[in-house]
């Protein structure tokens, strides 16, 4: 039962693999603008027809449309994702370069949100009409409204400006050779303040669900029962309350895990930190059509990868989802 | 006779933005051993919430403000969070308003029969299981259904796993809360006759909590008529369908058609419940009751025994002009 549930459910993943290709195929191509500028830079004023035709026959920009896409699609099968024009290096070694500091980051960023969102949430919704609730929802609902490069820049003026305590751009020390524990230590020390300014701007929304998703647990007839039943507050709280309070929680959190490793182009702009977000910036400002397609399809990959994670996992929290599918 | 239960001069009240609604006013009744207590009157009226107090579930805005609940000589009201967890359950269950929602859909039955047992009992996981089987058949399931989930139970079946789980501990008294709302009615009467077998083979003492008076007259020993938080008229069974003397239990056996007598015009009570914020000191029924006279709307009248065993509380019975 489980296996023609995967068998169905990776069939569709397939189908839909396939439309984000092509699409992504299609996208560059139907963007305004020509990519002979990008390649041959200011020069391509003076150049002959037979010199342009050269240079896009390099980058088999000449072919139709068609055998394009089929090389494309081979490519894309084989690992080669192509050859950035203007950063003059295979793609796949510039995401291998980027996609770490990527997933370290917004990785940390969405576990380290949703914990605190959570636990925060949770309290609020615990101690519903209080003090405690009021001012919570306040600090979240203030957090909420400023834009990421805000934070990102403030708390830069503070800590990096300031007060000196951490380095203002950059995941680790240019030319200095750490090793060992010492590059550990550098390395989070860079990391600290994007992180808090992800957490900063990203914690709400698991906050605002988590804190209204328990609330209405509480409001369930079971927990009266429990109650009813002799069961202690703290059991009811971490153990018939939590558990179904947290089903909206990793719904969002699974759609969020798809879009991690496409990073924080924002934060990680203002941070100049060499995550995927910054490349698939650049891409597009340069008009790196490979790049471009490149870094969107990491992000589609993922997306459908977290989905299919979310399928399932979902089963395994809410016994009703696994029933209804098997 | 031995009391189990005993109520006496329970008030709850609710907090509101208008004012302090009195939902449960001067409430008194008790419960022998072995005996079915019907408790009736319309929605709204305070039945769950006289539960909820009895079983002290009510919480902010909603507060016990006065009276005593006696378990067995014990008093609820006062008792500490940690005698009323061993009290709960062993002592005093529930059957819940609905037991779709009262049963937590990520947890199986037989998980959350089985928490109740081992909460209370010193008994191993495994005989806890057993225990846990042997209930579900008493109320008509597979036992080794115990591993499904709520949701793959139909309504009726879950409503007889609710009962299961109240009796769980072998308590002394169930308080069922209109257990049968939602049913349809076959499955109600299914239901209900098992609570009814299952209370005589248990020598259970309930309080049957209803808005259904053929059927609650059915059943119960004695019923207790309640109106806008008040407990109008206390009676046996017998005694109430043959002499009502309150002027709203009387209207209401007019409102209940009868099967037996087809030709019984069912006539029905004109006004509507009162608003019970800040509701002013005089009979809370004298709004709508046809034989109101100025006394009704000043003072509140006295809940007290008119003949053995049968109480209710109307000026009408002092006045000797009983219409």
């Amino acid at each position: 039962m489980l296996g023609k549930f995967i068998t169905g459910k990776l069939l569709q993943y397939f189908i839909v693999i396939f439309l984000m290709l092509t699409l992504n195929f299609l996208l560059p191509r139907l963007m305004p603008g020509n990519p002979l500028v990008f390649l041959a830079g200011e020069d391509v004023g003076f150049m002959s027809s037979a010199e342009k035709d050269a240079i896009l026959d390099k980058y088999g920009l000449n072919d139709s449309i068609l055998e394009q896409y089929g090389t494309y699609i081979k490519n894309i099968f084989t690992g080669d994702f192509g050859y950035s024009y203007q950063q003059k290096r295979p793609i796949s070694e510039l995401l291998m370069e980027r996609l770490p500091w990527t997933m370290l980051l917004t990785g940390l960023g969405l576990v380290l949100s949703t914990v605190i969102g959570v636990m925060f949430g949770a309290i609020s919704a615990w101690r519903r009409g209080t003090n405690t609730d009021a001012n919570l929802l306040t600090v979240f609902m203030f957090l909420s409204a400023m834009p990421s490069f805000w934070v990102g820049m403030i708390l830069v003026s503070i800590f990096s400006a300031q007060l000196g305590w951490l380095p203002v751009f950059g995941a680790e020390s240019a030319w200095s050779n750490y090793t060992g524990m010492d590059r550990f230590f550098d390395i989070g020390k860079h990391l600290i303040l994007p992180l808090a300014t992800l957490i900063l701007i990203s914690v709400t929304s698991t906050f605002m669900i988590m804190r209204y998703s328990m609330l209405n647990v509480l409001g369930e007839d079971y927990i009266m029962m429990a109650k009813a039943k002799g069961v202690k507050e703290k059991v009811i709280k971490y153990k018939h309350a939590m558990r179904n309070a947290l089903l909206p929680v990793a719904t969002v959190f699974m759609l969020s895990l798809g879009f991690t490793l496409g990073g924080a182009t924002v934060i990680e702009t203002v941070f100049a930190y060499p995550g995927v977000g910054r490349l698939m910036f650049e891409s597009v400002l340069s008009r790196d059509y490979p790049l471009i397609q490149a870094t969107f399809l990491i992000i589609t990959f993922s997306v459908v990868i977290a989905n299919f994670l979310a399928d399932l996992i979902y089963p395994l929290l809410d016994p009703k989802v696994g029933s209804r599918n098997g | 006779m031995n009391t189990v239960l005993s109520v006496e001069n329970l008030s709850t009240y609710f907090k509101t933005d208008k004012g302090i609604a009195k939902a449960v006013e001067n409430v008194s009744f008790s419960l022998n051993k072995g005996e079915m207590l019907g408790l009736i009157g319309e929605s709204g009226c305070g039945k769950t919430t006289v539960a909820q107090s009895i079983l002290r579930l009510i919480e902010y805005p909603g507060k016990v403000v006065s009276g005593r609940v006696l378990l067995n000589g014990r008093d609820l009201i006062k008792a500490s969070e940690k005698e009323l967890s061993s009290l709960r359950w062993k002592e005093i269950s529930v059957i819940p308003q609905s037991a779709m929602n009262a049963l937590n859909p990520i947890f199986t039955i037989g998980d959350q029969i089985m928490e109740s047992i081992l909460l209370h009992e010193n008994v191993s996981k495994r005989e806890a299981l057993q225990r846990t089987k042997t209930l579900l058949e008493l109320v008509g399931i597979d036992g080794e259904r115990w591993r499904s989930y709520p949701h793959e139970f139909s309504g009726g079946m879950k409503q007889r796993v609710a009962i299961a789980m109240a009796l769980a501990c072998n308590p002394k008294l169930v308080i069922s809360d209109e257990s049968t709302t939602g049913l349809d009615v076959l499955t109600q009467a299914q239901v209900i006759a098992l609570i009814k077998s299952l209370q005589k083979k248990m020598d259970l003492s309930v309080i049957l909590i209803s808005h259904d008076l053929p059927m609650v007259t059915a059943i119960c020993d004695k019923i207790a008529i309640m109106y806008a938080g008040n407990i109008v008229e206390w009676a046996s069974t017998g005694d109430l369908l043959k002499n009502a003397r309150h002027p709203y239990s009387q209207a209401l056996l007019n409102a209940s058609p009868d099967l037996g007598n087809p030709e019984k015009e069912v006539v029905s009570i004109p006004g509507s419940v009162p608003n019970l914020v800040n509701f002013p000191n005089s009979c809370r029924f004298h709004t709508r009751c046809p034989h109101a006279f100025d006394k009704c709307r000043q003072e509140i009248p006295e809940f007290k025994e008119i003949k053995n065993g049968h109480y209710t509380a109307c000026f009408l019975e002092e006045e000797g002009n009983h219409g």
